[in-house]
């Protein structure tokens, strides 16, 4: 079996390679795409989009198909990273629980987990103390940091950004929350359950746009359908449309970052982490 | 003027944490150039960028410059706690900090 994958890798990795010959050179000026698409796009992009970045308005409104697929890809890869590490079941074994206001820890053996009352934290065998210097410079910086994240997505018109980035810089908000507290803290935040439904959200604001310009008597993912439901001329819709489907991206990439983080960290039994 | 001064000042400890971090013997005081020099001249880089930028005045200028200052925060913020958990970690990972060879070791 593994070596049909391997034999399958290769062979299709020769595909790839013999395709590539029959590329135009490295930036030939008479390839087809600098003769045609790239100027198309460098002189319609503004009267048709109302986008002043060139490269989200392809990345999202003239080749939004293929954007909408590399969020499902991202999507997938979280699903999996989730299905191949997750450790599900009760947890047997030890249990070290903390109480807060005295600091005594406290022992429990071959027990399954017990819920908690507020004045006891669950904390596990690799714990280590937490560094105040460390945990207040992050509590100082995440807020900034998120609010940054925010501005990326909702400026991806005008200056590079845009989903994927802010999504990414979200994301690292959280797992930075994560390393300078613990685990356990990250996931009171924002818990695996939440993240998991955030992901497909993400997938679903992006698709859902695509099928209401379906809807609306237009292509899949012509955002010029949604001028009647905004409000506004096509054009106007076109970049709000844009917008929306940034924002999914965002949401998507966002969640998945910190789904991939808290399953690889810790193994997929979600104790410690790192 | 003053933007060269800066530049140069800050390219003098860029210098001195790169050539601190080959040179310096173990973990621990690798991390003392990496940490503070680093800051220390991204600190004086920035600052030079600011004002080269306000070469012209105008509020737009003025705006990135503050946004110029924004990063200078920021780095101050984060590369010393970087540093500071970097070192935590060796600690809790038994390293041993390097001290000089006492002549009774060297005759070993």
């Amino acid at each position: 079996m593994k070596k049909l994958g391997l034999l399958l890798v290769i062979l299709s990795g020769a595909l790839l390679l013999y395709a590539t010959v029959d590329f135009p050179l490295w930036g030939d000026p008479s390839s087809p795409a600098s003769l045609h698409v790239s100027p198309r796009y460098i002189e319609k992009t503004m009267e048709e989009t109302s986008v002043p970045n060139i490269v989200t308005a392809v990345l999202a409104d003239y080749r939004g198909f293929d954007t909408m697929f590399e969020t499902t890809v991202i999507f997938g890869a979280g699903v999996v990273c989730f299905l191949l590490l997750r450790v599900l079941g009760g947890e047997e074994g030890d249990h070290y629980y903390r109480h807060l206001p005295t600091g005594v820890t406290i022992h429990v053996k071959g027990a399954k987990g017990k819920s908690l009352s507020g004045e006891f934290e669950r904390i596990d065998m690799l714990w280590t103390p937490y560094d105040l210097v460390i945990k207040t410079a992050c509590r100082i910086m995440i807020p900034f940091i998120q609010i940054y994240a925010l501005y990326v997505i909702a400026h991806g018109h005008h200056s590079p950004g845009g989903g994927f980035q802010g999504g990414v810089i979200l994301g690292a908000s959280v797992i930075l929350l994560a390393i300078s507290q613990n685990l356990r803290t990250a996931l009171r935040r924002i818990g695996e359950k939440t993240v998991g439904i955030l992901c497909a959200i993400g997938v679903f604001i992006y698709a859902g746009t695509g099928a209401l310009c379906l809807a609306l008597g237009r292509n899949f993912l012509d955002y010029a359908a949604l001028a009647s439901v905004l409000g506004t001329d096509p054009v106007t819709a076109r970049s709000h449309g844009i917008l929306i489907v940034e924002t999914g991206v965002g949401i998507a990439v966002m969640a998945t970052m910190i789904w991939i983080y808290n399953n690889v960290s810790s193994a997929g039994r979600y104790d410690e982490g790192l | 003027m003053l933007v060269i001064a800066l530049l140069v000042v800050g390219l003098v400890f860029f210098t001195g944490g790169g050539v601190g971090i080959l040179r310096f013997p173990d973990f621990f005081t690798r991390l003392h150039p990496a940490g503070k020099l680093d800051t220390l001249g991204s600190l004086l880089m920035m600052l030079a960028v600011a004002i080269y930028n306000l070469e012209h005045f105008s509020w737009e200028a003025l705006l990135t410059s503050l946004k110029i200052m924004l990063i200078v925060l920021f780095i101050f913020l984060s590369s010393p706690t970087a540093t500071h958990s970097i070192v935590d970690a060796g600690i809790r990972a038994g390293m041993v900090p390097w001290r000089k060879e006492t002549p009774e070791e060297k005759a070993e």
